[in-house]
């Protein structure tokens, strides 16, 4: 071959010395090789893990009291709880313990551990708690409120009324109230960390996986725990692989170097879903991505101006253009698919309606604002979209881009005009879920400080739609929660929300075709421990990359 | 008697390198001081990262509290340098362990990439630049121009995509991303953290070409992307070399000319190229972050700019200290070389 200069001829030689010729084998039949982004991957505690990333990681690690179905959410499944009640006041939730059950140290699991590891999540006071803390957990309470009166059984009181629905749904959902091995974390605890820096980089949990290796931003590896009590799992290893660019992920679970690639650009996954050799599982998150306004800015303050922006949104063309695979269309707080959600109400982008409202609020030429959002996809593409439509009534926006903690940072300060931003937890399937974290607000104050209510981050407040939001988780029956559900949707679309909801978020994994039994939870709890492969199944990985 | 103890073999005097130790030392407080203000008053929040962006305002306060964020800068920096005295780097937040802990991880990586790339950019750009002087305005010299204006102008990023394209998923020649196929991770105890190294203590002669394999073609990419610059300054020392008077004299006594361009030219611009290649060197050592970000090479660049973006500092200045080391550190070297070789400038 005539490379054309010396440095060609070299490196082709070398190529050839190194390589052999040899194409890449595929990945072991026992093993499953998961590649994604592990930038959020930041520690393994289960009461300090942030994002989705890091629930599907433990939930592998540790076994939690109960569980919920990938394919019907609000089936709750026994774990190491075989059984639980709730008593008559809806205040106590009693948990009876599987007997037998032992952590991967070799020490049995006990009510003793599981009543530890959930007061940990509160004395700890780091991210995991703060959804107890709505709950009315504290630091003080919670050594009482969670116990156990004999051995074998769990109990778990409810410091204030609330829907014992809910609690189990969080129980089952978090992944963070899970089995952590007392005795061996307790061993590692530094100046009364509760194992905090231990548990980092290291787990202390009875699941289907141990975890034998750790390298932040690279790889970690599990491999099967063989006195699993659900029995051995078929995967003898599991490995994560940290992969910064999603072209390079394409390109390796195309060769059949990965089974499955996750946070992949949407680009790389539609080409890859024309694969024979692959599959896209699809995954409908409760995260919801919005347009926010501050109401402490004067122009937002306004409700015809807040009208006015939700008539610029072109909510179907960014659906269409810029949301496939990562959002649906979806105009309501509550996730899409509850049956206390109501259908969309059908806003579309209108210009001429739009100018008008803001003639009437007193801006006819529009004004000047600025519109935060990540620099990443699909927020980067939203906010171009949404700028371009202000434009058209005389908006005109400052697109101002950053790092979650910059765009997100400046929320919490409550120090924005605009921004494009998804959230919402939505992990529970229920509605409260989803209204807690983006419309409830109890207390407007600044000096209130109630960070973790989008609510309170737009200065949204209506004392009645909290009143509501509080009444409608207590009711008992469940057909009036429905309907109360449905007029609190109504009187929030009413109120002009400071948070316009776009879309539900889905989310798209590609797995070849010989893993078997692998359900991306809704929930991100994604529970490893009946995949396998079939290798009557596989096929042979392309002969090369098609293109980027 | 004096003389003698006053000076190095090589004749340097002692006084000049305890000089230069205090300038050394004086440079990297100065740059520890820069970095650590920049990141503070860098809009990043590293407590968020850990929190969350869900959490209460209590964690939050709690989290920038037992951060010592609370304390006055001077009082953090002062921590800072009173932990660096005792060997503390601290704890990074990406990882959770200690930042010395992750640099001896990480580097090894980068270190062993960057040393195959310079060996390959020197190795081949060095003979380029030459031969590109030695037949200025001829074909060879217009063809390593064009190499060079290649491997300097062409996105690194671009190149990595395309190699890992061709050489990768169509010829499946080279390995993918990482260090090792994945079935080998773990196969060879880590010794050195160089996998070439530990393949071979272990004699695992499976894993050593596997590493091999994954290592070329970023080595290769990276090494082009030095070439250029190598070649470039090679040729322009040679041109200068090559026009001086003892270069005629030379000619016109009659040498061959090889004898005049190695023995004579070059040798005259090896202290040149020295600094030009240990320059190279560092700025792989230090920015092969592209690259790494390609190949997902678990190495230096990408634990610095992964620790920028999260705003851990402890971890940054650590990286800051490690890349300042680097080019003090070779500076130094090549300004002694330079006193070694070059009688000149002792004085």
């Amino acid at each position: 071959m005539n490379t054309g200069t010396p440095l060609g001829a070299w490196f082709l030689a070398l190529l050839l010395t190194v390589s052999g010729g040899a194409v890449q084998a595929k990945t072991p039949p026992d093993q499953l090789l998961i590649g994604m982004n592990m930038n959020n991957l930041l520690t393994l505690d289960p009461a300090a893990m942030t994002g989705n990333d890091i629930v599907g990681i433990v939930v592998n690690l540790y076994d939690p009291l109960i569980e919920l179905d990938p394919r019907a959410l609000t089936n709750v499944r026994p774990a190491l709880a075989t059984s639980w009640e709730v008593n008559d006041a809806r205040d106590l939730i009693t948990f009876h313990l599987r007997d037998g059950v032992k952590f991967h140290s070799g020490n049995p699991v006990t009510a003793d551990d599981v009543v530890w590891s959930m007061r940990r999540i509160l004395h700890l006071n780091l991210a995991q708690a703060s959804v107890w803390k709505s709950y009315g957990f504290t630091k003080k309470n919670v050594d009482e409120m969670v116990r156990t009166p004999s051995p074998g059984i769990v109990e778990i009181q409810l410091p204030k009324p609330n829907d014992p629905k809910l609690v189990i749904y969080s129980l089952a959902a978090l992944g963070s109230v899970v089995a952590l091995d007392s005795k061996t974390v307790k061993a590692h605890e530094v100046n009364g960390d509760w194992g905090n820096r231990w548990l980092t980089t290291n787990e202390a949990g009875s699941g289907p996986f141990r975890l034998d290796s750790w390298q932040a931003k690279d790889v970690l590896n599990m491999s099967r725990n063989p006195q699993y009590w659900r029995g051995e799992p078929r995967l003898t290893r599991v490995v994560f692989r940290h992969f910064q660019e999603s072209q390079t992920l394409r390109l390796m679970i195309e060769k059949g170097d990965l089974d499955i690639a996750n946070n992949m650009a949407v680009s790389d996954v539609t080409a890859l879903s024309h694969d024979p050799a692959m599959t896209v599982d699809t995954v409908k998150k409760g995260t919801i991505y919005y347009v926010a306004m501050s109401m402490k800015e004067p122009h937002f303050a306004n409700p015809k101006v807040r009208e006015a922006v939700r008539y610029l949104i072109d909510y179907q063309g960014i659906g269409k253009a810029l949301m496939t695979g990562y959002g649906i269309v979806h105009q309501r707080p509550i996730q899409v698919g509850m049956p206390a959600t109501l259908p969309d109400p059908g806003y579309r982008l209108d210009i001429p309606r739009a100018k008008a409202l803001l003639a009437e609020a007193g801006y006819p030429d529009g004004f000047d604002t600025t519109l935060r959002v990540l620099a990443d996809q699909p927020f980067l593409n939203i906010a171009i979209a949404v700028q371009s439509t202000l434009m058209q009534a005389g908006i005109r926006a400052k697109i101002v881009t950053g790092t979650g903690n910059q765009i997100y940072g400046a929320m919490r300060e409550r120090k924005f005009d605009m921004l494009v931003g998804r959230g919402g937890s939505g992990v529970e399937p229920h509605p409260h879920s989803s209204l807690r974290a983006l419309v409830y607000n109890p207390d407007n104050n600044d000096a209130a400080r109630l960070t973790n209510f989008q609510g309170w981050r737009t200065g949204f407040y209506d004392k009645q739609l909290n009143t509501d939001i509080d009444q409608a988780l207590l009711e008992r029956d469940p057909e009036k929660q429905k309907q109360d559900y449905f007029a609190i949707q109504e009187r929030y679309d009413a109120l002009i929300p400071a948070l316009v909801p776009l879309s539900q978020m889905v989310d798209s994994i590609v797995v070849r075709k010989d893993v078997k039994n692998y359900l991306p939870h809704p929930s991100a709890t994604t529970f490893l421990r009946d995949v396998y492969k079939d290798e009557s199944q596989a096929t042979t990985p392309s002969a090369g990359g098609k293109g980027l | 008697m004096t003389t003698q103890t006053q000076t190095w073999r090589s004749g340097i005097p002692a006084g000049r390198i305890g000089k230069r130790l205090v300038q050394v030392a004086v440079t990297l407080f100065g740059l520890l001081l820069l970095t650590f203000f920049i990141g503070r008053v860098m809009p990043v929040d590293p407590v968020l990262a850990i929190v969350g962006p869900d959490a209460d305002h209590s964690t939050y306060q709690q989290v920038y509290h037992q951060l010592g964020f609370d304390k006055p800068l001077w009082t953090q920096f002062g921590i800072y340098l009173s932990g660096l005295a005792h060997g503390d780097f601290g704890n990074a937040l990406l990882t959770g362990k200690p930042v010395t802990q992750d640099i001896l991880r990480v580097f090894p990586a980068t270190m062993e990439l960057a040393t195959l790339a310079i060996i390959l950019g020197a190795g081949v750009g060095i003979p380029l630049g030459v031969l590109a002087a030695a037949k200025r305005n001829s074909v060879a010299d217009y063809v390593v121009r064009i190499i060079s204006l290649a491997g300097y102008s062409t996105p690194i990023f671009w190149v990595g995509m395309m190699g890992l394209l061709v050489f990768y998923a169509w010829l499946g020649w080279v390995g993918g991303a990482g260090r090792l196929d994945f079935s080998l991770d773990g196969q060879v105890t880590r010794h050195s953290g160089f996998m070439l190294i530990d393949a071979l203590i272990a004699g695992n002669w499976e894993v050593f070409r596997n590493a091999l394999n994954h290592l070329i073609l970023p080595a290769s990419l990276l090494g082009f992307h030095s070439l250029a610059y190598i070649s470039r300054m090679t040729r322009s020392f040679m041109l200068a070399q090559l026009s001086q008077e003892f270069i005629i004299t030379a000619r016109v006594k009659g040498l061959s000319e090889w004898d005049v361009l190695w023995n004579h030219a070059f040798r005259n611009i090896l202290v040149q190229l020295l600094t030009v290649v240990a320059l190279a060197y560092g700025s792989l050592l230090e920015g092969a972050v592209l690259i790494e970000t390609v190949f997902s090479w678990p190495g230096f660049g990408s634990y610095l700019t992964s620790s920028l973006m999260l705003g851990d500092m402890n971890a940054v200045m650590g990286c800051v200290l490690v890349v300042g080391m680097i080019f003090v550190v070779l500076n130094l070297l090549s300004d002694l070389l330079y006193q070694v070789f070059d009688p000149r400038t002792k004085v």
